[in-house]
């Protein structure tokens, strides 16, 4: 437990208010990262109090992380100290939101079931999506740079985000990019804050491009025997003309991890799944359906099938909460996040796979969209072996891409999820790349004094 | 410039790759823009290490280094404002590798924008972006200047499809960020470099995300009577959702003025047309056409006419690709803006844009990327009358305050370079401005590489203080 001086205390509430801040011990269990836990949690109402709170730590040298649903703070390092949690939950309004320019600006306290809810009023949404879909807030999605399968279609938040306004560490409030849908005005500085997991600015307001909801949807379902035919199919489907939402590609410990389980021809151990989702109007879904069915009946889909709408919902809701359903599963397991061109996948999982039969470690492997996969490893045993077996795993992991299989400069990867003891067992990037150093420079400009979530970056920032 | 300078990059680089005469120099002057400034010395190099030399040299004798592609840019990006190095990357223009599998392509900065897409087109594969002067511009200057372009409407602009680059860090440095993969899990780097108009760093190589040819593309051309009838069109296509790939617009003079030149098939007496294209699989753009149709139809447009073949399509894209040049044939010279406004706001926008014409007895011709908001106003002038140019610039400051007012931005793709550095703190604070200072600061500490963009110089904020342009030698003065 951190102690806050009784002065800082008394400058933090006067900033916020005494309803704005929690000082009880087991009140602010609720903040707690990786076993560390805040001297005060401070929920200002807006970005003026925001950045007033960031200058007071910043003054008295004190360590703060921000944070909203408090559902990503696991994502990261441990923070090598944290005195104040900065919690902006508070900061929830929709401050613009033109439907005819389809353009919007949030405060980051937004939950994302709050912005479907408005959006849809208006035939809009935003491709965000975010496990603990529940209570996820858009600041702590983009600050996590969080997966969604709706990357297949839209990329990621880099490509939808117009603009940020944010507090750097210093206290001083700043911004990147506009509001507007095209604009080259003054650098990018929204997209550093974009999985900077708070530690170059506290986010105070976004602004995004909303997108038309789509007249239909309809997701099939393609079993097949081994990873050779899921892949085959997958990359079929991106050599094709169609245009999927989603396409999301599932081994057989994933389905059962995520109580999914097809039935039927093909379903068996060693089966692998892939989910196509489509939208548009009836002519362009059924054109899917029909073109997806040859595709994946040509790379040896045992079974192909439309599914029913709840089930479809079903499917869907599990995948995206694959994180969740990983962490809930025990706390010994470890998540790992990779990025890497489509066609390294195939021989990246088959590593992944070998990895984990040479150690007392059961694998799990979900696809959310091309180039994006999750690897949950869980032990077989428990207690300190189990670490042991587990830090095992990922080192060999890592070597395995820094190896020949594979570019090493084109797969980025990192442990998203594992037991706080191991994080200081093992570096969660990997080894560190040759433009770590600019990240330092960057990291310098924007939080000098190191008071946003230190520790929690790649190598120590 | 030091003679030794000159010398040892002679030597390093060989004779045949140093330019240093003033009459070689000429050419180097300018750029797409109407800046000037003139270097005291081009570069040729043919590979990154090349490249590293040369800015160590730089660094030696503290010479100011700017890179440059093919000198299209709109903003002076290009443009030595200190004097110092051109690293030209003519000879810097090899495709290194397509990766049809995973839709990537590694290019040098040279390689031109257009032979890019002619290079892979066999695969069924493109790069989307395609500014204007795509078949002469370079992907260097297009990520540098994070360049857009008619069909950046539905597939982004440049930084969307760069997912990686190697960069020459202005001590010397070669550092690679990002890399094929769609996203990198440390700070997004590449997100920062791309769009920094050449101050953080000297692109040497880039991979791109290539796009595959959609199976069917139609091509629309709506006629109005009225430009007010066009502008609400666009607002009601983006109301209603619908994403064309490309939805541009001519006003009445802009059209009649390219029509005389290309005769591209725009109506002579209409008062708008916009040009619409739709992309996707077939099933998809027939539905999208037909409401697309209707709508321009219910906001009263003379007609909707479908290009019928490739032919005819490529006729209509001739005439908006090649309208300022058809504009440079009959007025002297001319200024473009390039402000972004909320698409809701177009009607209102262009009527203003009108008023502020008259006021200043100017004719500014419109033609401009209408689906995303992104204005283009064209003032002819002539350089030839005194004080005319300063009156384009006071008319051109009107425009772009309106833009800021509306919410909007001072430019959509051209880029901020020397010609609005002067307006930036219309959109940013003096805080916003100094940590974007700091950043740059972060890798460019000198300030050597491309001085002189981006970050106001004068005390005057918000004034422009471009310089009036030279006169054209074939003109009399």
């Amino acid at each position: 437990m951190n102690s806050l001086s009784e002065a800082s205390l008394a400058r933090l509430e006067s900033i916020a208010g005494s309803a704005a801040m929690l000082t009880d011990a087991a009140l602010l269990a609720a903040y707690d990262v990786d076993g560390a836990r805040p001297g005060a949690a401070v929920r200002p109402g807006d970005a003026a109090a925001a950045a007033e709170i960031v200058r007071c730590a910043a003054a008295e040298n004190l360590a703060l992380i921000a944070c909203g649903g408090r559902t990503k703070l696991s994502i990261g390092a441990a923070p090598s100290r944290y005195d104040i949690a900065l919690d902006l939950s508070r900061m929830n309004r929709i401050l613009a939101y033109d439907p005819g320019d389809l353009t919007l600006g949030v405060e980051p306290g937004v939950t994302l079931t709050e912005l479907r809810r408005a959006l849809a009023e208006h035939g809009q949404f935003l491709p965000l999506e975010s496990p603990y879909a529940a209570s996820a807030t858009v600041g702590g999605t983009i600050a996590a740079n969080a997966i969604s399968p709706l990357r297949q279609a839209f990329g990621g938040p880099r490509d939808f985000v117009l603009g940020m306004e944010f507090v750097t560490g210093e206290g001083e409030p700043a911004k990147g990019g506009g509001r507007v849908v095209k604009n080259v005005t003054g650098y990018d500085l929204h997209k550093l804050m974009i999985g900077s997991l708070g530690t170059l600015g506290v986010i105070t307001r976004i602004n995004f491009r909303t997108f038309p909801l789509p007249a239909g949807e309809r997701a099939v379902l393609a079993a097949f025997p081994s990873a050779e035919n899921a892949f085959s199919f997958c990359a079929a489907i991106t050599h094709s003309p169609l245009e999927p939402r989603r396409l999301e590609t599932f081994d057989a410990a994933a389905m059962r991890l995520l109580g999914l389980a097809p039935t039927g021809p093909g379903s068996g151990e060693g089966a692998w799944c892939v989910l196509v989702d489509a939208a548009g109007t009836s002519a362009v879904v059924a054109r899917h359906q029909r073109d997806l069915e040859r595709l994946a009946r040509a790379a040896g889909a045992a079974q192909f099938t439309a599914l029913e709408s709840s089930d479809r919902g079903k499917w869907l809701t599990r995948a995206l909460e694959f994180p969740r359903y990983v962490a809930e599963r025990s706390p010994e397991t470890l998540l790992v996040r990779i990025a890497a061109p489509p066609t390294a996948m195939p021989a990246l999982a088959a590593e992944s796979l070998r990895i984990a039969r040479s150690n007392p470690v059961e694998s799990a492997l979900f696809l959310p969209a091309t180039g994006l996969a999750y690897l949950a490893l869980q032990p077989r045993e428990s207690g300190s072996a189990a670490l042991g077996s587990l830090a095992t795993a990922v080192t060999q992991f890592f070597e395995a891409i820094s190896g020949n299989a594979v570019n090493a400069r084109d797969v980025a990867a990192m442990v998203e999820g594992c037991p706080a003891e191991l994080k200081r067992r093992i570096s969660l990037w990997g080894p560190a790349k040759d433009d770590f150093e600019l990240m330092q420079r960057v990291k310098k400009v924007f939080d000098p004094r190191n008071v946003l979530s230190p520790g929690r970056f790649c190598g120590g920032i | 410039m030091n003679p030794k300078l000159i010398r040892e990059l002679e030597h390093r680089l060989g004779r045949d790759s140093v330019l240093s005469l003033r009459e070689d120099l000429l050419l180097y002057e300018y750029d797409g823009s109407v800046e000037v400034a003139r270097p005291e010395c081009v570069v040729f190099p043919r590979a990154t290490t090349d490249v590293a030399d040369i800015v160590r040299l730089a660094n030696q004798y503290e010479t100011p280094l700017v890179g440059r592609g093919a000198g299209t840019g709109l903003s002076g990006g290009a443009l030595a404002r200190d004097g110092g190095i051109v690293v030209a990357f003519s000879r810097m223009n090899r495709i290194l590798e397509v990766d049809a599998e995973n839709r990537r392509a590694i290019v040098q900065p040279g390689v031109v924008n257009l032979d890019l897409t002619l290079a892979v087109e066999h695969l069924g594969l493109y790069f989307a972006p395609d500014p204007s002067s795509q078949k002469a511009c370079t992907i260097g200057g297009n990520v540098l200047e994070n360049a857009g372009g008619p069909h950046t409407l539905a597939y982004g602009v440049t930084t969307n499809h760069v997912t990686g680059l190697e960069l020459v860090l202005p001590e010397g440095r070669v550092v690679r960020i990002g890399g094929r993969a769609a996203e990198t899990l440390g700070y997004d780097l590449t997100g920062l470099l791309v769009g920094s108009e050449g101050t953080l760093a000297i692109v040497t190589e880039i991979t791109v995300r290539l796009s595959r040819k959609p199976e069917a593309v139609k091509t629309l051309l709506a006629v109005y009577e009225a430009v007010d009838d066009a502008t609400e069109s666009v607002v009601e296509i983006t109301r209603r959702g619908i994403t064309p790939a490309a939805c541009e617009m001519l006003d009445g003079w802009t059209l009649r003025t390219v029509e005389d030149f290309v005769h591209a098939g725009f109506p002579r007496d209409s008062a708008a047309v916009l040009l619409l294209e739709v992309e996707g699989l077939a099933e998809g753009v027939e539905e999208q056409a037909a409401e697309i149709s209707a709508v321009c139809l219910a906001k009263r447009a003379r007609e909707v006419r479908v290009a019928r073949d490739d032919r005819e399509r490529d006729l209509l894209w001739k005439g908006r690709k090649n309208a300022f040049g058809a504009i440079g044939r009959i007025s002297p010279s001319y200024y473009v803006q390039d402000g972004v406004i909320p698409r809701t706001k177009l009607p209102q926008t262009l009527r203003r844009i009108a008023e502020i014409g008259e006021k200043y007895g100017f004719r500014i011709g419109n033609i401009f990327h209408a689906g995303d908001g992104n204005l283009h106003p064209l003032i002819l002038f002539d350089p030839r009358h005194p004080g005319e140019f300063d009156r384009v610039v006071a008319a051109s400051g009107e425009i772009i305050r309106h833009c800021i007012e509306m919410g909007g931005a001072l430019t959509g793709e051209h880029g901020v370079g020397m010609e609005k550095n002067e307006l930036m703190p219309l959109m940013f604070t003096p805080g916003d401005l100094a940590l974007m200072k700091r950043v740059r600061g972060a890798f460019n500490p000198t300030g050597r590489l491309n001085p002189k963009k981006i970050f106001p110089l004068g005390k005057g904020c918000g004034e422009v203080r471009i310089q009036p342009p030279p006169l054209p030698s074939s003109l009399p003065a």
